[in-house]
Formats: C-alpha cells, sequence, structure tokens
C-alpha cells in the first residue's frame, strides 16, 4: 500500500494543476486568449507533432544547450583546476568573476549583437555565462573542500602534488562538481528562450517568441512544457548514467 | 641494531601569540626492525615526535639520520580511507600500476582478516575492519618503517587486543621497524621492544624490553614492577 502510494504521489501534484486548469477553463473565468483549454493545447501539441516541426525544434535547442552547456563546464572545470593548483592567481580575477557572476546574461544581449553578431556564437555565449558560474562554484568548493587529512595520506604514501590532485582533490570533489553539473544543466535550459531571441529562426525559444506574436497562447504553452519536460528528461538521464559510472560510491548528488 | 637517530630536534608552535615549546630537544634511537613505542600524555608532543620523523612536519631544530634510505608511510589515528575506493583500491593505494600484484594485495587482505570484503566501500566496514583497512593500506606499500598514531584507540577491547596480536605477528614476519605512539601504558608493554617516556616535550625515560612480545603475560612481576616505574616517571 505503501508502495503504492510512493509510486503515483508524483502524479497526484500533476492531476490536480491539470485538474484545476481544466475547471477554470472551462467555467470561462478568463478569456481562451489569456488561459487556452486543456484540449486546445493538446491538438496543436498533435498537430506539432504530426508535422514534425516540434522535433526539429527541440533537436535543435537540445544541441545548443549541449555546446553551451559543455563550453561552460570545460571552462569552470579549467579554472576551478587553476584556481586549486595556484591559490595566488584568485584575487587577481575574484571580483570579475564575481562582477559577472551578478550580471543577468540577458543584459548583455545588446553587446554580444554588436560583438559576435547574430549567428550561432551569440547563443552559445549567453548560454555559456548563464551555465558557468552555478559549475564554477561548485568546482571550487568541492576542490578547497577537500579533507586535509586525506591529503595527508597522499603524502604518507608519496605522492607527487598531481598525483594528489589526481587521486584525492579530484574524487574527493566529483559529489560537487557532479552537483554543480546539475545545476548548469538546468542553468542553460534556463537560458534558451534569452539566446532564442537572437534572431534565431529554428528552436524551442523561437517558437515560443513567434507564437507570442501571433498570440497563440496555446502555442507558447505547449513550448513551456516541451522544454519543461526536455529538461527533466536530460536530468534523469544525466543521472542515470552518472549513477552507473560511479555505482557504490554513496552520496554524489544524483541520488 | 642502527636505525633511525634523532639529535636535538626542536618544535615550536605559536597558538595566539603564544609560543609553545612542543618538543625540547629529543635525542633518540629507534632501531631497525623491531616495535618502538612513545609513550605518553595528550599534548606531550607524542604525535608531533612521529609526524616529523614521518616527514610530515619539519624540525624547527636538531638532525635526523637514517642509517639507510627508509621508505615509510603511516597509520594515523582513524583510518583515513578514501570512501570512494572499496577495500581492495584502497589497500593499493600507495602502490604504483607496475608495482600492482593481486597475489601479494590478496595475501594482505587475508591478513588483517577482511577475506571476502574486498569489494566492500569503507563505509560499509565497522570501525575496527576500517583500521584493519588502513594497516593493510600501509603493509602493502611495503615499507621498512611505519609510523603509527594510537592506530588502535577507536577500537574496542576485543578488537584492540586481536590487533596487537595481529600486528606483533606482522612485525616479525615481515622485519618492518614500527614507531608506535601511544597514551596507554599496558598497549606500550605488551608490544613494545623500546619504550620512550615523553613528557613536556622531553624524554623521560627510555627503556628496552627483553621478553618476547608473542607471549608477554603484564601480570607478571616484572611487568607490574615496569609500569609502576613508567607511572612514577610520568607524575601521574
Amino acid at each position: 500500500m505503501k508502495r503504492t502510494i510512493s509510486r503515483i504521489s508524483p502524479f497526484i501534484g500533476i492531476l490536480i494543476v491539470f485538474g484545476t486548469w481544466f475547471v477554470v477553463s472551462r467555467i470561462e473565468i478568463f478569456s481562451p486568449y489569456v488561459l487556452p483549454t486543456p484540449e486546445k493545447v493538446l491538438s496543436s501539441f498533435s498537430k506539432m507533432l504530426q508535422s514534425g516541426e516540434i522535433f526539429v525544434d527541440i533537436a535543435i535547442s537540445f544541441g545548443r544547450v549541449l555546446k553551451g552547456f559543455l563550453i561552460a563546464f570545460v571552462l569552470a572545470f579549467a579554472l576551478g583546476t587553476f584556481r586549486i593548483l595556484v591559490p595566488a592567481a584568485e584575487k587577481y580575477y575574484e571580483y570579475i568573476l564575481q562582477f559577472f557572476r551578478n550580471v543577468p546574461p540577458l543584459s548583455m544581449i545588446p553587446l554580444l549583437i554588436l560583438w559576435c553578431g547574430i549567428g550561432e556564437v551569440t547563443k552559445t555565449v549567453i548560454i555559456v555565462l548563464a551555465s558557468f558560474f552555478p559549475m564554477y562554484l561548485n568546482i571550487v568548493k568541492g576542490f578547497t573542500g577537500c579533507d586535509k587529512c586525506l591529503l595527508e595520506v597522499g603524502d604518507a604514501f608519496g605522492y607527487t602534488q598531481f598525483e594528489k590532485f589526481t587521486h584525492i582533490v579530484l574524487p574527493y570533489a566529483l559529489a560537487d562538481i557532479l552537483v554543480g553539473m546539475r545545476i548548469g544543466m538546468g542553468y542553460s535550459w534556463r537560458a534558451i528562450i534569452g539566446a532564442e531571441m537572437v534572431a534565431a529562426s529554428t528552436g524551442l525559444g523561437h517558437m515560443i517568441l513567434l507564437a507570442q506574436q501571433m498570440s497563440r497562447t496555446d502555442k507558447v504553452i505547449v513550448g513551456i512544457f516541451v522544454i519543461g519536460i526536455v529538461g527533466l528528461v536530460t536530468d534523469k538521464l544525466f543521472g542515470i548514467v552518472i549513477k552507473k559510472l560511479f555505482k557504490g560510491t554513496g552520496e554524489n548528488g544524483w541520488n | 641494531m642502527a636505525g633511525i637517530e634523532l639529535k636535538n630536534i626542536q618544535k615550536k608552535y605559536s597558538v595566539e601569540n603564544r609560543v609553545i615549546n612542543v618538543l625540547n630537544g629529543i635525542n633518540l634511537q629507534i632501531p631497525r626492525e623491531s616495535i618502538t613505542v612513545i609513550l605518553g600524555r595528550s599534548g606531550c608532543g607524542k604525535t608531533t615526535l612521529l609526524r616529523i620523523v614521518g616527514g610530515l612536519e619539519d624540525a624547527d631544530a636538531g638532525e635526523m639520520e637514517c642509517d639507510v634510505e627508509h621508505k615509510t608511510t603511516f597509520v594515523f589515528q582513524e583510518s583515513r580511507l578514501m570512501p570512494w575506493l572499496n577495500v581492495w583500491d584502497n589497500v593499493k593505494f600507495g602502490l604504483k600500476k607496475q608495482e600492482c600484484d593481486k597475489m601479494v594485495i590478496q595475501s594482505i587482505i587475508d591478513t588483517v582478516g577482511l577475506h571476502g570484503f574486498e569489494k566492500a566501500y569503507p563505509n560499509q566496514l565497522s570501525g575496527g575492519m576500517q583500521q584493519r583497512t588502513a594497516i593493510a593500506r600501509a603493509l602493502a606499500y611495503n615499507p621498512s618503517f611505519i609510523m603509527m598514531d594510537e592506530p588502535f584507540a577507536a577500537l574496542d577491547y576485543f578488537t584492540r587486543e586481536q590487533m596487537q596480536k595481529e600486528l606483533i605477528r606482522l612485525q616479525r614476519d615481515r622485519g618492518v621497524s614500527i614507531l608506535f605512539v601511544t597514551h596507554s601504558i599496558d598497549e606500550a608493554l605488551l608490544l613494545g621492544h623500546k619504550i620512550v617516556v615523553i613528557e613536556g616535550g622531553q624524554i623521560k625515560a627510555e627503556f628496552m624490553l627483553k621478553a618476547d612480545n608473542k607471549e608477554r603475560n603484564l601480570l607478571e612481576p616484572e611487568f607490574i614492577e615496569l609500569k609502576k616505574n613508567i607511572i612514577e616517571r610520568l607524575d601521574l
């Protein structure tokens, strides 16, 4: 009984949201333009599925998110590693990093268009800006938080600085790195609308913005659902892969 | 019986603008292929001495001479295992890839009584098993000198007794030198070939024990006498 309840409990919340939506749109408190009915959204969704356009949009957005996410991860990892290998360097760039951490990537769009044009580069940069900081901060936290006692074990067994980094610091930081990657992935998806505001002709962000201009609220809702679901699925897939890779190592932030 | 010789080792720490002399001129001979026990109360400087001999800390002054090049390693008070590695991988933590001999590692794991637990992770083991893994890790490194900092302090009476016996056997079989720090007089009397009593950063007394540490009975008059003697030196 308990098991059945725990299995269906995630769906109860979803059912309540959809039920409320159904009832509210049925008694027409709001105009169908403000809140389209679930049936209307569903029929638009099935039309988009049949025509296949939604798949193209998903694939393109997914590609952009992945590209931005990977570049941001490599940058965050490299800078985080640099930060731990040359601790004295931190004070030289600390304020610059803190400054950009507080600047919304969207505010950079006018400049980015001027500097990088209206092509893919600008879109990628926006995603990189959005996902870099959570990953960088978590990676640094993982690296700097390494247990001194374990580092001493490395000394006791004659490890070099590099060996201590690869055998102790890196595995120790893994949990924080993975949490950072997970948050970074989420931020990448959240940045997709901003990225595709810039002269895009494809992608989920573009689809939503076009639907807004055409006053197609139903399509906007379809777009939001698709982004949410694709993000959720990516997150889960990520979790499964990492669970398989690091089986048995306990806490890694994905369980 | 030459081994490591310490000459006038000194060490100071500053804590909140106060300078504390932890070691005040330690002169000590640590013989090879035997167990030397450093005995003293908490804060007497015994761990600092061990860390200096083991190379984890530098002395402020003094010299350390070794007759031969020693391969040293540590067994700490806590097991300090890598939580992401299983017993097998933890045991071979100190080894380079080309040094890994599966038969040797297996035999060491068997020796410390962890057969069947090779795939277990530290959080699945009891405290005693974790400490035995840490000892196996030190042995697999094939050191000629092992520094042990109260390695059995966290263990219960029965496990401690068993581990002490195992340690005596291992030291004998492998002919390693051990520098063992403890605050337990009984443990020192059970294990040591040489007992060094430290108080206030200085050596108060040294005792050489002739009786075979394989079959010592601490209730014998000889050991009771020695224990009294040590207690007197410690001003307890």
